[in-house]
């Protein structure tokens, strides 16, 4: 094991740390709010295809990811109107989206199998930085959306624990009917969340199209999305463990295909049920907690909320 | 003249909302088809002709809903206790697992002792998937939603860890695949495509539909299912209705696994599952409202879409089509659902609604 492929494997922990990140957070936001939104896998298919779509036609990657973001953000609303506004169950509405999106990605995406876009989200040039021995390669020669990643998460853990607007979406998502009569909109903010949430798991799915495949063809998104939901609950509902946990399982999914080139003898496969079972185990040790101790999920999540009703 | 919710729910009022969603979804569909430059009409017809035109076309129809309805019964059985089986593709899957494995055991066992083994070996194998989450949560408060929708990926990987390893064919020339399935392990037909699959599949929806509304055991189901508080206050157990009803779901689906492999497979292979069996059974199970007789109705029509998904890709439509449609159908029908649950009162305040969707038990921690 030498120096390079050290580099490389950290390199591609980060890349799909960035990968995972971008659609965990949006859903982070969605359930925080209340909303459970199962939509993330087939979000994810038809932000890339979006993006790489206009990739392809323009060659602009900053054009790709706006639109492809706008586009995701829509779709999420089409869960968000049914399961938000007509309270139908968020279970069956997420699942809907998600073969929606894999259904139409997979449609609109039959054409460009075979394209290759001159658009591409590149390693970004940081100066000396950039230059430096083994840091530079691996945290300042990636490309501008680990950057934006970061910054995401970032914002999102300062407008969620710090702002109104974040103690807002807290308290909808825990109670909305005492939301709702301290004068908040239950309807208005779930929705807002839940489009921030199909935003970013369409930039998520524009980076798995123009940077990190680069390229697209079904089956590209491979269950990364229902590795999202996993980690909104592996990291508490809290941006900045969320993050910690993009990183371990990017770390896993950097670790696939190169564990035989570090001798290890058991089999890529395998290694890929790790992110899963990793998960159920932490549910389990969460429940096994928190049996003294309030639940760490926010406790409106899956109930729709109907002002009539109260 | 304002909108206020129905004291009472209209009367048919699912088959009319699916019926809407299905016109909704073929007009969305129209839009799509035409935008990419096809004919709508003649794409539609096609997907009829190929789905439902021909004795031949019934029977393909009536093969794929075997597996859409077992799915949709599975999902639908913990449904009616307010749980959710999201895991019923994982459970599929580790249905054919172990039906395959029974027929590595006895490949020399003849066909009358072999198959009844493997579908047994089927149920088995999505019960055993079903099992940890069931016990999870009726131990521990663990949210099934998300233990069975990750055991979907692992039992995936299972699979594949298997054709790529243990399972692979010596003879297969190093591609990852199993070995041909022994001759008398195959389903014995029925008419032209469709097989006994189908008399066991029907049989099973049909014994649960009456087991489920005539039985002791049905009712405690159905109250466990309107209210937890309910169902311990007239001393149902719920834990040990949890761990039942999870483990039968998971059997259930392991069946349709089972019957899969013996049925329509060549060999055990990742996809299985078909494009996503056990995700298209909670749309299935969604959509008859987990009730039974509704399963086996929608599971015939999705199996009609998906067949004609199939069909029209001759003509050089994109099969995805079929999985929108189907999307679309439950979107359509569950805002149609919604919609119809309201009236147009004139004026003054109706009177207040019956709590028709209180959530069921939303004690369990996520």
């Amino acid at each position: 094991m030498n120096e390079a492929t050290i580099v490389g494997l950290l390199v591609s922990v980060i890349e799909f740390g960035t990968l995972l990140y971008l659609a965990a957070l949006g859903e982070t936001i969605a359930e925080r709010s209340g909303v459970l939104n199962l939509g993330v896998e087939g979000m994810m298919a038809l932000g890339g295809v979006t993006a790489f779509w206009v990739g392809v036609e323009t060659g602009n990657p900053w054009l790709a990811l706006v639109v492809a973001m706008a586009v995701t953000a829509l779709f999420a609303c089409i869960h968000g109107v049914v399961s938000v506004v007509f309270g139908a169950d968020q279970v069956v509405s997420g699942l809907a989206l998600t073969i929606l999106g894999l259904g139409l990605a997979a449609f609109f995406g039959r054409n460009l199998v075979s394209a290759r876009p001159n658009a591409r989200f590149g390693p970004l040039d940081l100066g000396f930085l950039s230059d430096l021995r083994g840091v530079g390669d691996v945290i300042f020669s990636q490309s501008a959306m680990t950057w934006l990643a970061l910054l995401a998460g970032i914002v999102s853990w300062f407008v969620i624990s710090r702002t109104r607007i974040g103690l807002s979406l807290r308290a909808v998502g825990e109670s909305a009917p005492t939301a709702d009569a301290a004068g908040t909109g239950v309807v208005r903010t779930r929705l807002t969340a839940v489009a921030i949430g199909g935003a970013l798991a369409g930039a998520s799915g524009t980076y798995l199209t123009l940077a990190l495949a680069p390229g697209w063809s079904e089956g590209t998104t491979a269950g990364r999305g229902w590795i999202a939901v996993a980690l909104v609950i592996f990291g508490a509902w809290k941006p900045g463990r969320v993050g910690l946990g993009a990183l371990l399982f990017g770390g896993l999914l950097a670790l696939e295909p190169r564990l035989q080139t570090f001798g290890v003898e058991i089999s890529p496969i395998l290694l890929s049920m790790l992110p899963y079972g990793l998960t159920i185990a932490v549910l389990i040790v969460i429940s096994i907690r928190s049996r003294n101790r309030p639940s760490l999920a926010p406790a409106g999540i899956g109930i729709p909320f109907r002002r009539e009703e109260r | 003249m304002r909108l206020a919710r129905r004291a009472t729910p209209l009367r048919g009022g699912q088959p009319r909302a699916f019926a809407v969603g299905f016109i909704v979804a073929l007009l969305l569909g129209a839009v799509l088809l035409i935008a990419s430059g096809f004919n709508p009409l003649e794409v539609y017809a096609k997907m009829f002709d190929t789905s439902l035109g021909s004795l031949a076309a019934i029977s393909k129809t009536l093969t794929r809903a075997v597996p859409l309805g077992l799915a949709g019964l599975a999902v639908a059985v913990a449904g009616s206790m307010g749980l959710w089986n999201i895991g019923a593709e994982g459970q599929i899957i580790a249905g054919a697992i172990g039906a395959a494995w029974m027929a590595r055991l006895g490949p020399d066992l003849p066909g009358p002792v072999l198959i009844p083994l493997m579908l047994l070996a089927g149920i088995l194998g999505g019960a055993l998937l079903a099992f940890g989450p069931g016990v999870a949560r009726s131990r521990l408060g663990v949210n099934e939603i998300i233990t069975t929708l990750m055991l979907n990926e692992v039992a995936l990987r299972a699979v594949r860890y298997l054709l790529n390893g243990p399972w692979k064919d010596p003879d297969g020339n190093n591609f990852p695949m199993a070995p041909r399935l022994p001759d008398q392990s195959e389903l014995p037909t029925l008419f032209e495509r469709a097989n006994v699959g189908l008399v066991i599949a029907v049989a099973v929806v049909a014994l649960f539909g009456i087991f489920a509304s005539r039985s002791a055991w049905g009712y405690e189901l159905r109250v466990a299912g309107s209210s937890a508080k309910a169902a311990e206050y007239v001393g149902i157990s719920l834990r040990r209705k949890i761990l039942t009803v999870l483990v039968l779901s998971g059997g259930i689906a392991g069946l349709a696994g089972g019957l899969e492999l013996a049925g329509s497979a060549e060999r055990l292979n990742e996809n299985i599952a078909g494009p996503g069996f056990g995700f298209a059974g909670i749309i299935v199970a969604a959509l008859a409202l987990m009730r039974p007789s509704g399963v086996a109705a929608v599971a015939v029509a999705f199996g009609a879409v998906q067949v004609g998904g199939i069909g029209i890709r001759t003509t050089g439509v994109p099969g995805s089509i079929a999985n929108v449609l189907q999307a679309l159908i439950l979107l359509g029908a569950l805002t149609a659902a919604v919609l119809s649950s309201y009236e147009v009162v004139r004026g003054g305040r109706a009177a207040p609604a019956a709590d028709a969707s209180a959530p069921v038990d939303g004690a369990a921690a996520v």
